[in-house]
């Protein structure tokens, strides 16, 4: 159990539940959290490179630690933006919120 | 050695953000002082980083390159911010209780993005890429009185996030690949590893990022409902000083292949090929004149791509000349939509028309503007995409180049649509005349000018543009 694709396989799936998550929930905290898992998806990648091949073995815990950082600043600008919306339209449901089309 | 010195242009705008920070804690602001700091601040940071343009060296542990080619991109950022905040003299779009805070994110995205120009090293560029993203994120939604482009900030919001997670995807993968994260070392081991499927796709996804930011095909979706949803000045700044740190940024990733994989190309190709066709073909059907130029925005993209992925050092300084072609052309476009909307409302195409009797100057800067978009000589536009295609001929991509012509044409039309209501038609129910100060009718025979010199004599500039190419590698 203890090489470097099991974690970058486990990277990957949580990569790819958090992007399914974005696309499919309809409830804009569901989708905040879905991206947090797309961030420590890559996280768990930049933790096994370091681990098992890096000749420098901090330079991947620095950047997680990082990220761990923006991805708390990133929560709290989405849920002002989130909670700015939800004054306006009184829901949080994505479905609400579709005005303008792309 | 005074290392502090290569960093003035940046120390100036924390300190144009500690000013408007300051600001905003005080309860009683008068919008009219408030423009007049920033006018001055912004244009004194316009000649700091004039004078800090010959600069070189590095910095925090090679981590920081400042060059010709980042203070160029540098110099454009900080002209972009300038004239966002010289049009701000009417700031109707956003609440009088926000403006200092508007001021404030504007020079903390405008700092970002003149660190994300200078940084080679990879964590140094996700800081900087979701700091600047992350003040656009709360500029967006500031917009007053404006119920029905609610959704705007949070979509623009979740978009990019999305694109940063991919992107910080690409860059872990990128890091396994190559096991450092220094962008010397990236161009050193790429090429060498581009075989391996985790090399092109670390890259391709760590692209993905700017191309968010670039609003380039498979990215755009934001880029209508937001350039329609925020604040006049704040989708100038998006389209205009934002444009240029993305492009800077797709230029010196997409360099580190240095061609070795004939995959990557075509995946450019096909995303240049779509962008222009899709933005042009869109766009012609739109009654919103922000909406149009944010059509236009997406094909710009897939125009400066053909530059870019020529990979030539001639390819990077034709894009980096269209770059400064399109902030000029844009910022008219967008200067000539907020003094017609001086209320801040979002204009319609059919509302400009007799613009040429309401002010004759106002519209010649906007048809000059568009011709430019349009690629009419001789405006800056036409030498843009003249030098770009020339860039991509002498590589041979021939049937690039005729689709790229044949999009030119498609967006004349619905350029020419524009004018048409600016020059030729009558208005229905009469407008009132279009109030234009001395500074704006300044602004706007400088831009004219700019547009036209720019065109017709475009040889110190190409020069420049070579020489910023050359100090990129």
């Amino acid at each position: 159990m203890n090489s470097l694709n099991v974690y970058l396989t486990i990277g990957a799936a949580l990569f790819s539940i958090g992007l399914l998550g974005v696309l499919q929930r309809r409830n804009l905290i569901g989708m905040l959290i879905a991206v947090e898992l797309m961030l420590n998806g890559a996280n768990v990648n930049f933790m096994a490179f370091n681990r098992f091949l890096a000749p420098d073995p901090t330079v991947g815990q620095i950047i997680t630690l990082f990220v761990m950082g923006l991805a708390a600043a990133e929560a709290a600008i989405g849920l002002s933006i989130i909670l700015a919306l939800f004054r306006r339209l009184h829901s949080i449901n994505i479905e609400r919120a579709q005005q303008l089309r792309g | 050695m005074m290392q502090w010195v290569l960093f003035v242009p940046e120390l100036f705008y924390i300190l144009m953000a500690a000013v408007f920070f300051c600001a905003s804690l005080s309860r009683r602001q008068q919008p009219s002082r408030l423009y007049i700091w920033a006018l001055t601040i912004s244009a004194v940071g316009v000649v700091v980083t004039v004078l800090s343009a010959r600069q070189e060296g590095m910095l925090f542990f090679d981590a920081y390159r400042v060059d010709l080619y980042s203070q160029l991109f540098k110099l454009l950022i900080a002209m972009g911010t300038f004239w966002v905040v010289f049009s701000c003299s009417e700031l109707k779009g956003v609440s009088e209780r926000q403006h200092a805070e508007f001021y404030f994110f504007l020079s903390v995205c405008t700092l970002a993005m003149m660190m994300l120009v200078s940084s080679v090293e990879l964590l140094t560029i996700y800081v900087a890429i979701e700091l600047s993203s992350y003040s656009l994120y709360l500029l967006v939604p500031m917009r007053q009185r404006a119920d029905e482009y609610a959704e705007t900030g949070i979509k623009y919001f979740m978009i990019g996030v999305t694109a940063s997670a991919f992107m910080l995807f690409g860059i872990s993968l990128l890091y396994g690949v190559v096991q450092n994260t220094y962008v010397t070392e990236v161009i050193r081991i790429l090429p060498t590893v581009i075989h391996e499927p985790a090399a092109v796709v670390g890259l391709i996804l760590a692209l993905s990022g700017f191309f968010f930011k670039q609003a380039l095909f498979p990215f755009h979706i934001w880029a209508p409902d937001v350039y329609q949803g925020a604040a006049n000045q704040v989708t100038t700044y998006i389209g205009t000083a934002s444009k240029m740190a993305a492009a800077a940024m797709v230029i010196r990733f997409v360099g580190f292949s240095n061609e070795a994989s004939e995959l990557f190309v075509q995946l450019l190709v096909v995303l240049s090929i779509l962008s222009m066709t899709f933005g042009n073909l869109v766009a012609i059907i739109q009654k919103d004149l922000k909406r149009l130029l944010a059509y236009s925005s997406i094909a710009h993209a897939g125009y400066m791509m053909i530059g870019i992925l020529s990979m030539t050092q001639r390819g990077y300084a034709s894009a980096i000349y269209y770059a400064i072609a399109y902030l000029v052309m844009t910022y008219s476009c967008f200067m000539v939509i907020m003094r017609v909307a001086e209320d801040g409302h979002n204009l319609q195409i059919k509302e400009l028309a007799g613009l040429h009797k309401r002010s004759p100057l106002l519209a010649m800067t906007l048809m000059l503007g568009l011709f430019g978009l349009a690629g009419i000589p001789p405006t800056v536009g036409f030498t843009g995409k003249f030098l770009v295609f020339a860039a991509a001929l002498e590589k041979g991509y021939l049937a690039l180049v005729i689709i790229g012509m044949v999009n030119a044409t498609i967006s004349l039309y619905y350029y020419l649509i524009v004018i048409k209501a600016a020059y030729l038609l009558e208005p229905v129910h009469p407008y009132p005349p279009v109030p234009v100060d001395s500074w704006t009718r300044t602004m706007s025979i400088a831009l004219v000018i700019l547009m036209v010199y720019l065109g017709v004599f475009p040889d110190q500039f190409v020069a420049l543009t070579e020489a910023a190419a050359r100090s990129l590698y």
